[in-house]
């Protein structure tokens, strides 16, 4: 299998609605596993995620999911499942009749269609509401029915958009740990949030999106090692003589501050090479006997990272 | 959560299937799917009802004090009036706009479109198999509604079964009920095409009842645009159109069936080419 067949690519995608821009020059390429889609409302993630659907057009560029394009949708839509955000059914249909159907719509014979069905179903725990009305499910309920009808089929590209939107946290945890299973499976998960933790928490890689740019993408370290040099690394030490820790880091050029902590048993160091900075934590801690009851990076995460490359208000004024 | 799909590329339908037997079962899917959740539920009763209604005038006629049993012309002169200006031109117009112009339109406007559209059907196909479905719910609706009300129109009257089996009743009935299926294909086309083109489709609709109703004072030329003029030419019993109606030679038959069918084809292949490119993109609605 070549890389192209084994990856979703976007080449100098870009997609206008007339004046407005959706997404601009997205070149991007999209291996297996959970992938986080990030950006505030209204970034560009939903136009992304239909553009790689086909349910949007691009008005520059192409997009392949695993080297199958929307305009043949025989081939494609086989690969591809997708849980949109629209919150809304075919009226008149039980949670069982509207993922049936439409196996039944892929060309699945009935017995086949049924039993992929039921399948779906018990994956997301709705084996009791299936035979009941989806216009009366819950929020939850109506999240939890849209994600069976996206993995009926067993794609191998799961596109979800703000799939935890409305569940409760029991239910959040479950599907985060399906989104897992199904990624370990080797599955190409890309999922959206606005929720910046959420994705910190499920995805094995980040893009972040901003005004229809994509503007950082990789793992989350990776992305946050690429920026050390403007942003030192913030690293917390909980230890019994921060003080001491203090004197003996300020003597080397990558660290740039280090700063007691205010209850006296901590201290934050900020640094241009976080791991030149551990290994000297640890020749502190071998010379000296220091005790060490924490070391906890503060702004490695996706949060930070959003906060650095487009601001705390997202880039808003 | 229970452990029970693996997830996979599986083994795909079209992979066991002949391309034609694999689209015939997803054409059938979604008629079947459309007929559950359009034509089955509660939706549907305002449309049955206004199919139905030329029954309802063709039975209040039967208390009519002044009916003349004896004469089976009346009846025959009543039926036609009743077919070619209301059941024809007003009620099989509204409910093939209500049936046909909602197939694409109303998953619009309900945002289901897309589920549709992310699946591996032929957006072709699929245009097609929610015009058949239209067909299939409308040409039986028409002709029950057709047979009825001509049964109950001639029920009342003497030497019915001469007038049927030794006259011209079942000519006229089998011709009546030619031109309600061709009604049915004709009107489906044109509206399942404004459906896929307008937001509101029964604005282009109105305009459409409004020039089949006038197709009498056109041209000769211009006549030949109405759909009303080729079912008209075929209809058994003429109609006077009154004294300012412009006279022209009707189609023959041979022109009209498979003109319709052609016209109907072709407007159907206009809407499946529109709805290959169309997007999906709600909130602009």
């Amino acid at each position: 299998m070549s890389a192209v067949e084994n990856q979703i690519v976007y080449e100098n995608v870009s997609k206008f609605y007339g004046e407005v821009l959706g997404v601009n020059r997205v070149t991007l390429s999209v291996p297996p596993g959970i992938t986080g889609l990030v950006g505030p409302n209204g970034s560009g993630k939903t136009t992304l995620m239909n553009l790689t659907a086909g349910l949007l057009h691009p008005t520059r560029g192409s997009i392949s999911v695993l080297g199958a394009t929307p305009e043949h949708p025989e081939d494609m839509f086989r690969l591809v499942g997708y849980a949109t955000q629209y919150d809304a059914f075919p009226p008149g249909l039980t949670g069982f009749q509207f993922i049936e159907s439409f196996l039944r719509v892929h060309g699945y014979g009935r017995v086949e269609a049924e039993e992929l069905a039921w399948k779906a179903i018990e994956r997301v725990n709705l084996v009791d509401a299936a035979g009941r009305k989806v216009a009366g499910y819950s929020k939850g309920m109506r999240q939890r029915i849209k994600l069976a009808q996206a993995i009926a089929h067993r794609p191998s590209v799961l596109i979800l958009d703000e799939p935890l939107n409305g569940l409760d946290p029991m239910a959040r945890a479950e599907v985060i740990a399906l989104f897992r299973e199904l990624a370990g499976g080797g599955l190409h998960v890309l999922v959206s949030s606005h929720i910046l933790h959420e994705v910190d928490l499920i995805s094995d890689q980040v893009v972040l999106i901003h005004g229809g740019y994509v503007v950082a993408e990789g793992d989350i370290g990776g992305v946050r090692d690429e920026m050390e040099e403007q942003h030192p690394a913030q690293v917390l030490i909980r230890c019994d003589k921060p003080s001491l820790l203090a004197s003996r880091v300020f003597l080397h050029d990558h660290v740039v501050e280090a700063r007691v902590h205010d209850d006296g048993k901590g201290l934050l160091v900020r640094t241009r090479d976080a791991d030149q900075f551990y290994l000297l934590l640890n020749q502190v801690v071998v010379d000296t006997g220091l005790v060490v009851e924490t070391v906890m990076p503060t702004d490695a995460d996706v949060n930070a990272v959003y906060e650095y490359l487009i601001g705390a208000n997202g880039g808003k004024s | 959560m229970n452990d029970i799909v693996t997830p996979s590329v599986s083994v795909t339908p079209t992979a066991r299937q002949l391309p034609w037997a694999h689209m015939a079962s997803q054409i059938r899917a979604v008629m079947r799917l459309e007929l559950r959740k359009s034509f089955l539920g509660r939706r549907s009763i305002g449309t049955i009802v206004l199919a139905l209604s030329p029954v309802v005038i063709a039975v209040i006629r039967l208390f009519h004090p002044n009916l003349a049993a004896n004469e089976i012309e009346e009846a025959t002169g009543f039926f036609s009036l009743l077919f070619q200006i209301y059941a024809l031109r007003l009620v099989l117009v509204l409910t093939c706009l209500a049936i046909f112009g909602d197939m694409i339109r109303r998953e619009v406007l309900d945002r289901t479109l897309h589920y549709y559209f992310l699946t591996p059907i032929r957006r072709e196909l699929l245009v097609v198999a929610k015009y058949l479905t239209g067909v299939v719910v409308s040409v039986p609706l028409f002709v029950v509604s057709t047979l009825a009300a001509f049964t109950i129109a001639y029920m009342p009257h003497e030497g019915v079964q001469g007038f049927l089996f030794n006259g011209p009743g079942l000519g006229h009935l089998g011709s009546y009920l030619l031109v309600t299926v061709l009604a049915c294909i004709g009107y489906g086309s044109v509206f399942l095409l404004f459906g896929s083109f307008f937001r509101s489709p029964a604005i282009p609709a109105l305009a459409v009842m409004g020039w089949e109703s006038i197709h009498f004072l056109l041209p000769p030329l211009l006549k030949k645009f109405s759909v009303i003029h080729y079912l008209q030419s075929l209809c058994p019993v003429p109609m006077s159109e009154g004294p300012f109606a412009i006279l022209s030679d009707a189609p023959s038959p041979w022109l009209s069936i498979p003109g319709l069918l052609l016209l109907s084809g072709a407007l159907v292949a206009i809407s499946a080419w529109r709805i290959r490119g169309m997007e999906v993109s709600y909130e602009e609605e």
